[in-house]
């Protein structure tokens, strides 16, 4: 097959991390938005490691995610920026333990804070509620992934 | 992970809710969103919680869709009631269990708060059920047009979440195929911690991606073949038109709004 021009490769391919986020979020949604939320589509938070195109595409999975279930509003707006945030920062570090890092600490500060207004409850509360959630995705699952797909680099080129 | 999931929560219908303007539908809500946090007394939060009601009336949605909608809040309500019931103090003690009391601020806060979140969340859930995935995507790249300026790539942002939306059942129907494929050999999905279960994922995601990918660069080709540029001007098939009761919702939230501030509700 003739290869195909790279930028406009470049957003298909989001496309497609988009696409997979969100299906793993509606696939597997009693955990996503439930207890602690667990969203083991956060596991593909590690992906801008292996391709900066995962960062508008996780961006637009975690939108469509949002406008389906959770939080509604807040969560589509703040949710969503704290995913694009945490991506971008990704694409910048290279040690592999620390990847996980940002989704947990980026999305525990900013929905955290968004809980905090909404509950007012106080902002250590709704930070731990957010964070171990994020915790178990990123670290427990997330991590596992990015071993997994360091080992096939080849499908993202 | 079943396949028979449907994606997204639009349900069809004629009314005129339905019938809003997207964008309009996005101002309204972020209006009322405004609102809800402008409302400190009890009177106030049920007015504006009778108005939702009614607009799930006009909208002709089924009461079982309000319940399922706020199942996913469910957890986070008991987590918020059992803080604010055990741990905020002052008023009348209302019940005593040996050194445990709940007192009256504790439960009037915490009643206060939840209904807010109730509101919120019924209010953003209307939205979802009379506008389809795409539409509401036009609606949020109109407003996000501005930061074009700012040389961020929102036209190809909105594009790409059409073709994510277009692809989820392509690459559930992926999904399903490679799970069947696991399973006839050997591999169990159903059983086991939650950890357990996605370390069998593993196996999926990677043929998984390498499935989507193929379909990125085949799409890509598609494009470019079509004459698609990154970057360049497009145009849209379907524009959505504003009428007069786009405007009147607007109009009723901003009057809604300004009487909150001016008669303090």
């Amino acid at each position: 097959m003739a290869s195909p021009d790279r930028k406009i490769n470049f957003w298909t391919k989001a496309a497609m991390i988009g696409a997979v986020y969100a299906l793993l979020t509606v696939a597997a949604a009693p955990i996503s938005y439930g207890v602690v939320q667990v969203r083991i589509a956060e596991a593909l938070t590690v992906l801008p490691y292996f391709t900066p195109a995962a960062v508008p595409g996780l961006f637009v999975g975690c939108l469509i995610a949002n406008m389906v279930g959770g939080f509604g509003i807040l969560d589509i707006v703040f949710g969503s920026l704290a995913t694009l945030v945490s991506a971008f920062l990704v694409t910048r570090i290279r040690v592999k333990y620390l990847v996980p890092l940002p989704p947990v600490v980026i999305n525990a500060i900013v929905v955290g804070a968004v809980l905090h207004y909404v509950l007012e409850l106080p902002f250590y509360l709704t930070f731990l509620w957010v964070g171990a959630g994020q915790l178990v995705a990123c670290y427990g699952l997330g991590l596992p992934l990015l071993f997994v797909l360091d080992k096939r680099r080849d499908i993202f080129d | 992970m079943s396949p028979s999931i449907t994606l997204g929560q639009y349900i069809p219908g004629e009314s005129s809710i339905h019938r809003l303007n997207p964008r309009f539908k996005i101002m309204v809500l972020l209006l009322l969103l405004v609102l809800l946090f402008t409302l400190n007394t009890y009177q106030g939060l049920l007015g504006l919680f009778l108005l939702v009601l009614a607009a799930y009336a006009i909208a002709r949605i089924p009461a079982r869709y309000v319940v399922r909608g706020l199942r996913p809040i469910l957890y986070i309500v008991i987590f918020a009631l059992v803080i604010y019931l055990f741990f905020t103090k002052g008023g009348v003690v209302l019940y005593r269990l040996g050194p445990v009391t709940i007192e009256s601020e504790g439960a009037l806060l915490g009643f206060f708060v939840i209904t807010r979140l109730v509101i919120l969340i019924l209010a953003s859930l209307l939205i979802t059920l009379t506008t389809t995935p795409l539409s509401l995507t036009h609606g949020m790249e109109y407003f996000m047009k501005p930061l074009q300026r700012f040389g961020l790539p929102t036209s190809e942002v909105a594009m790409i979440m059409a073709i994510a939306l277009r692809f989820i059942p392509t690459l559930l129907e992926e999904s399903s195929r490679l799970m069947r494929a696991q399973v006839s050999r050997g591999a169990d999905f159903e059983r086991g911690s939650i950890f357990r279960r996605a370390r069998t994922l593993a196996p999926l995601i990677v043929p998984l991606f390498v499935s989507a990918f193929r379909r990125a660069d085949e799409l890509a080709l598609a494009m470019e073949a079509r004459g698609y540029r990154v970057g360049a001007l497009r145009t849209r098939m379907h524009e959505e038109k504003v009428s007069s009761l786009d405007w009147a919702a607007l109009i009723l939230l901003l009057v809604l709004l300004a009487s909150a501030f001016v008669f303090q509700f």
